[in-house]
């Protein structure tokens, strides 16, 4: 895995996440409690000195890990964050693509609707999956979600110029060009508060973090940061290889995203 | 580390995306389990392997086979980073190319030396716009070579056109380089193919790392900030920007053009933090001793004195993507302006010349263009970031200029 600058790519994602605020009337971001996320939230500290400008969302379906509400609880404490839960509680005879597809993508609208968002930073990265390689930095939802993929707006040079449909919204994605090594390296550098479920316990540790019903640890020994960028430095596995939404069948992730999944 | 990014170009079903899963396997870049995905779609759709499929992970361009949309892969080599950016070789999809292609460091383009395929206007179209986008160094992989029985003389005829084509728009004899390989046997790529032994030069992979240092930026050293925005903090208004050329100071005069505010920074913040000095890269947060007006969006910080005026006028090179108009959007560092468009010679970009018709789709032209507002315009050959602009006609995409 390629280690990149970790100087440009924190400017580029500042420059992102400022376009976002001086462009949109009205923006909010994803939060998930995940490492990218969290990053994110770094990221905006850094570029709006010391705080979070935006409200975060939690798309909470009832089953994420008490490690997972425990931090989102410290975290929003520490940071001063201004959080949104948005539930989408998890019925039983829900499949991994029908939780991630309709349900949390109904609440995700609902919130979207009741406070008239027109922008929501997501932090996706386009080395997690191909279909997320595909996006642009700034990239336009329909009203009803959809992510027309065949038909994205240029993007040159640093123009951002997306057209919404008026009723539609905008995602932003300031972490599409960071990989998983440098993530992990920024928090380091960073001391970014982390999720302990990333971390080994009795030979296990998350490297994908979902809710409780989709995500698999993988076996790894990395109690601690150095050892997780240690570990990414030699491994073949891809990083959502414990995420069952993304393989239930062929091209789940684009019929997922098409439909508004982040 | 440094990472070079190195755009594809090159007509449809020439290679571009078999080239780069081809480059992801030879240098390992690229996890099994992607590998599979790509071999299990190939069998499913009844087809041999195709390495393209790495790349291409919408269903319909698996089963179209063709790139609809630009997309990155990055591959070490030699203690050398590259970002591969693919991007779609079909004509009506030439803004996700242009998208792809205008941050690139270098280019490589794939030309099929297939009977029946060769050099095609896309070919040169591509180069053309590469040239126009600010890329200088090009490396030119004649592809299928192993369709041809490595033919040496067909590799030659390609290379003598492609290297007139190239010197006519303008690229250095010197920054080009031409290798004979197969995408598909990944012939040439890490490993020098032994039927073409009358090929004496480097691997495309060699060629890749002579040019990864390749730099585009050509700003020169005088202070320049973009202003993004605003922050209101409790130290009351700050102003958002970004340093695109030369340094700055804490305690420094500047003025903020074209509305000509003179003002001294009192304080400056990188990264969350006071900081004395800034340069080029860099977002700030300014604190400045005038009354900061709103409507600075797209305006630039220059020091004191500085010999750059606004202008309402400028002249360019324009590439039309749709119908140019005489009355369009200009967008300019975050800004919409409305102008005025005057073509004044038009450019086949297929070959080059300059010819006596109108304006279409995916030609250039030369035009002078009037705006409602003054710009602080300069040519792209001073400063990248201050000599370009994208066109829209109403809500739509019709094209990139560079300012002359």
């Amino acid at each position: 895995m390629i280690k990149q600058n970790l100087g440009e790519l924190e400017e580029n994602s500042i420059y992102v996440l400022r376009e976002a605020k001086s462009r949109f009337n009205n923006i909010a971001a994803l939060w998930s409690m995940g490492k990218d996320s969290t990053t994110m939230l770094a990221l905006s500290r850094k570029a709006f000195l010391g705080k979070v400008p935006f409200p975060v969302i939690h798309i909470d379906n009832g089953i994420d890990f008490p490690e997972t509400y425990q931090f989102r609880e410290e975290l929003t404490k520490k940071w001063g964050l201004n959080l949104i839960v948005a539930e989408s509680k998890i019925k039983p005879e829900m499949s991994g693509f029908s939780c991630c597809g309709e349900n949390k993508t109904v609440a995700l609208k609902k919130v979207m609707a009741d406070y008239g968002f027109d922008a929501l930073i997501v932090s996706i990265r386009s080395d997690e999956h191909g279909i997320r390689a595909k996006e642009r930095t700034i990239s336009p939802r329909t009203r009803d979600f959809k992510w027309d993929y065949k038909n994205q707006p240029a993007e040159l040079w640093n123009d951002y110029s997306s057209k919404l449909d008026d009723k539609g919204h905008v995602r932003v994605h300031p972490l599409l060009k960071w990989n998983e090594i440098d993530i992990w390296n920024y928090i380091k550098q960073e001391k970014i508060p982390i999720n302990p479920l990333y971390y080994s316990r009795n030979g296990n540790r998350y490297r994908s973090l979902g809710c409780t019903h989709c995500t698999r640890p993988i076996k790894s020994k990395a109690a601690g940061i150095p050892e997780i960028i240690k570990e990414l430095e030699d491994t073949k596995v891809e990083e959502r290889e414990g995420r069952d939404q993304d393989k239930e069948k062929s091209y789940v992730m684009e019929r997922l995203r098409s439909l508004g999944y982040m | 580390m440094k990472i070079s990014e190195v755009t594809l170009l090159g007509h449809k079903d020439h290679g571009k995306s078999t080239l780069i899963g081809n480059l992801l396997i030879a240098t390992g870049s690229v996890s099994e389990a992607r590998i599979n995905d790509a071999k299990r779609t190939s069998k499913q759709l009844g087809r041999k392997f195709e390495p393209g499929f790495i790349l291409d992970s919408f269903q319909e361009e698996r089963e179209g086979g063709l790139t609809i949309d630009t997309t990155r892969a990055q591959i070490l080599y030699n203690g050398k980073a590259f970002e591969l950016i693919d991007v779609p070789g079909h004509e009506e999809l030439i803004k996700n190319m242009m998208s792809g292609a205008s941050n690139a460091d270098f280019a490589v383009l794939t030309v099929s030396a297939k009977n029946g395929e060769g050099i095609k206007d896309q070919t040169f179209r591509h180069l053309y716009l590469a040239k126009m986008l600010g890329i200088r160094k090009i490396i030119v992989a004649v592809n299928k070579m192993d369709e041809i029985r490595y033919d040496k003389k067909k590799f030659d005829d390609i290379r003598s056109n492609i290297r007139k084509f190239l010197m006519k728009i303008g690229i250095q004899e010197g920054n080009i380089k031409f290798v004979p390989i197969s995408a598909y046997n990944a012939e040439n790529l890490l490993k020098k193919s032994s039927k073409m032994a009358w090929y004496s030069g480097n691997t495309l992979l060699d060629l890749m790392s002579k040019e990864s240092n390749a730099v585009r930026k050509t700003e020169d050293k005088n202070l320049r900030i973009l202003i993004q925005g605003y922050l209101e903090s409790s130290d009351g208004r700050l102003i958002l920007g970004k340093v695109i050329s030369g340094k700055v100071k804490e305690g420094e005069f500047v003025s903020v053009l074209p509305q000509n505010i003179k003002s001294k920074i009192i304080k400056m913040y990188i990264k969350g933090r006071r900081s004395k000095s800034s340069s080029m890269g860099q977002n700030v947060a300014l604190k400045l001793n005038a009354t900061i007006p709103s409507g600075l969006r797209g305006s630039i910080i220059y020091t004191i004195p500085n010999s750059c005026k606004p202008t309402k006028a400028i002249q360019a090179l324009i590439f039309s993507v749709k119908d140019v108009r005489a009355r369009q959007t200009l967008r300019f560092n975050g800004n919409s302006l409305d102008c005025n468009i005057n073509v004044e010679k038009v450019i086949d970009t297929t070959t080059g010349d300059i010819v006596n018709k109108p304006l279409k789709p995916l030609n250039a032209a030369i035009a002078t263009i009037g705006l409602a507002e003054p710009i602080m315009a300069e040519p792209f050959s001073k400063s990248e970031d201050l000599g370009r602009f994208v066109l829209y006609y109403k809500k739509e995409f019709s094209g990139i200029g560079i300012i002359l």
